[in-house]
């Protein structure tokens, strides 16, 4: 025992170790929580990394504060307005949950474009990455028309004549743009079901689809690892090595090549003639 | 059993395996799971299986869809709406009638114009983007606050991003006892005021989309134009 120890475990530590172990052996959660959490990364992560989490973050928030919103909420269109006017007014901390869910909505999409921005100028889709950033696409989009279903719900002048505006640019697409319109305001028009169909969209279906797409999002993002920024050491290093490879392939094309390319760092494997 | 029994006397020991007499006799059965296009009968369960399970998600998943989507494609029924007398609508004049219905907040509204010898009846919705028009009389024009179209007193367009004139409402003209007095005017969806008395009942119909030229087409989303290469993206 070195003296940093503290000693055996006690009858609680006991317990929770079996308990762990009970679970383990009969879902395999610990070998499952340990293969998505304790994965091994490039040295040169940086907070620019973190903005993937944080979007996922703001998602559970806007889940949990929309789940209590709608406790309140009525979504017809002669009680909308009044009953957003109570959560606000009446209903204990309800401006603040109401700020929390419209506020973290904004946030949401800032955090989605500056991932996005982050994948893209990381080069992080390329290659094997790319169904990654397929279902980023995919859930980009869901945040959207999240942004655009919740914006209604409001129920005042501004987010009537927006919804319009947006459905009948929806509409405008051509040949398929007017059945899309029609069937996500439930008529050709603006009507008492449009509304309920808006809301139906943005508490149900959409959150189903983000929570699926997010659970494969972190699945490939959990299976093929991390990239590291393309500025980094070890991609600097990989690069010059292999250029000076390619100098010493173009000085001796066939014999002592080898000898020639500069010691590899220990972290890459440089094979000579690639 | 003899036989496999006689065929194990004829292998004799050869390899050191066990050649004794055996409790079930080894029959080679070809076996035709690696025969792709062998249909087993494990195959064929798999796709009874699966043709069931997509018989019974379409038992499912129909009705939910057409429950849906059904009624929010079809066209709305159409219905005339009295909308008052004739003397509601003074010569020279264009009148402003909220037609929302029980859509009350949606401000649908209608402007009855009666000039140069003709009732017209004019949708407030822009043919842009669907925000509400004004009419102002002193320009005796329309513009939308949304994105600045502006039409003139026929809802031609005259300014803005606007693609095509402003929609109309079909319009007829009856008499207390509902007989439609005289024919259609000049335009389609008019009515030439020539025919009609002050006591006469004006009614309100379906809603046509016009070309520049005030040729009625049928109705269209806003945002599309209805002449030119673009207005064939919208076929239906």
């Amino acid at each position: 025992m070195s003296s940093t120890d503290i000693g055996p475990k006690g009858p609680a530590g006991q317990a929770q170790e079996a308990a762990v172990e009970y679970v383990e052996n009969r879902t395999g959660a610990k070998t499952g929580l340990t293969w998505f959490l304790k994965r091994n990364i490039p040295s040169e992560t940086s907070w620019f990394q973190t903005l993937g989490f944080a979007a996922m973050a703001v998602f559970g928030l806007q889940a949990v504060t929309g789940i209590v919103l709608a406790m309140y909420y009525k979504p017809d269109p002669t009680t909308a307005y009044s009953s957003i006017q109570h959560i606000t007014n009446d209903v204990t901390w309800g401006w603040l949950v109401r700020g929390m869910h419209k506020w973290g909505a904004s946030a949401m999409i800032i955090l989605v474009f500056l991932h996005m921005a982050r994948v893209f100028i990381f080069g992080s889709y390329k290659y094997p990455r790319e169904l990654t950033w397929v279902t980023g696409a995919i859930l980009l989009i869901m945040v959207m028309f999240m942004g655009l279903t919740g914006y209604l719900l409001v129920w005042d002048q501004r987010a009537y004549w927006a919804t319009v505006v947006a459905m009948n640019i929806t509409a405008s697409a051509p040949i398929i743009g007017p059945y899309i319109a029609d069937v996500l305001r439930a008529g050709s028009q603006f009507n008492p079901d449009s509304l309920a169909r808006f809301y139906a969209i943005h508490m149900l279906v959409i959150p189903g689809g983000i929570a699926t797409f997010i659970g494969l999002h972190l699945f490939l993002v959990s299976k093929l690892g991390i990239s590291e920024p393309p500025w980094s050491k070890r991609a600097s290093r990989a690069r010059r090595a292999e250029e000076a490879a390619a100098r010493a392939a173009a000085r001796e094309p066939q014999g002592r090549r080898e000898v020639l390319v500069e010691p590899a760092p220990h972290t890459l494997t440089v094979e000579a003639g690639q | 059993m003899a036989e496999s029994e006689g065929n194990d006397a004829q292998n004799g020991t050869s390899g050191g395996q066990y050649v004794g007499p055996r409790a079930i006799d080894p029959v080679q059965e070809h076996s035709h799971d690696d025969d792709p296009d062998f249909i087993t009968r494990t195959r064929f369960l798999s796709g009874v299986a699966i043709a069931g399970g997509a018989v019974l998600s379409a038992a499912i998943l129909v009705p939910i869809v057409g429950f849906a989507v059904t009624d929010s494609v079809k066209n709305p029924p159409n219905q005339w709406v009295d909308v008052g007398s004739v003397s509601n609508f003074p010569e020279g004049q264009t009148t402003s009638l909220a037609v929302s219905g029980q859509s009350e907040w949606s401000d649908a509204r209608v402007f009855l114009r009666n000039k140069d010898a003709q009732l017209i009846a004019i949708w407030n919705r822009c043919s842009h983007l669907g925000c509400p028009v004004e009419y102002f009389a002193g320009g005796d024009n329309f513009v939308c606050p949304c994105h600045g179209s502006a039409f003139n007193s026929l809802g031609l367009v005259t300014a803005g991003p606007a693609p095509r004139p402003l929609d109309r409402f079909n319009i007829k003209v009856v008499d207390s006892t509902g007989k439609s007095v005289g024919g259609v005017g000049l335009v389609h969806g008019s009515w030439s005021t020539n025919v009609i008395s002050p006591t006469n009942r004006v009614l309100i119909g379906s809603a046509f989309s016009i070309t520049p030229s005030q040729t009625a087409v049928r109705l269209h989303d806003p945002g599309e134009p209805v002449t030119g290469v673009l207005s064939n993206l919208y076929p239906f």
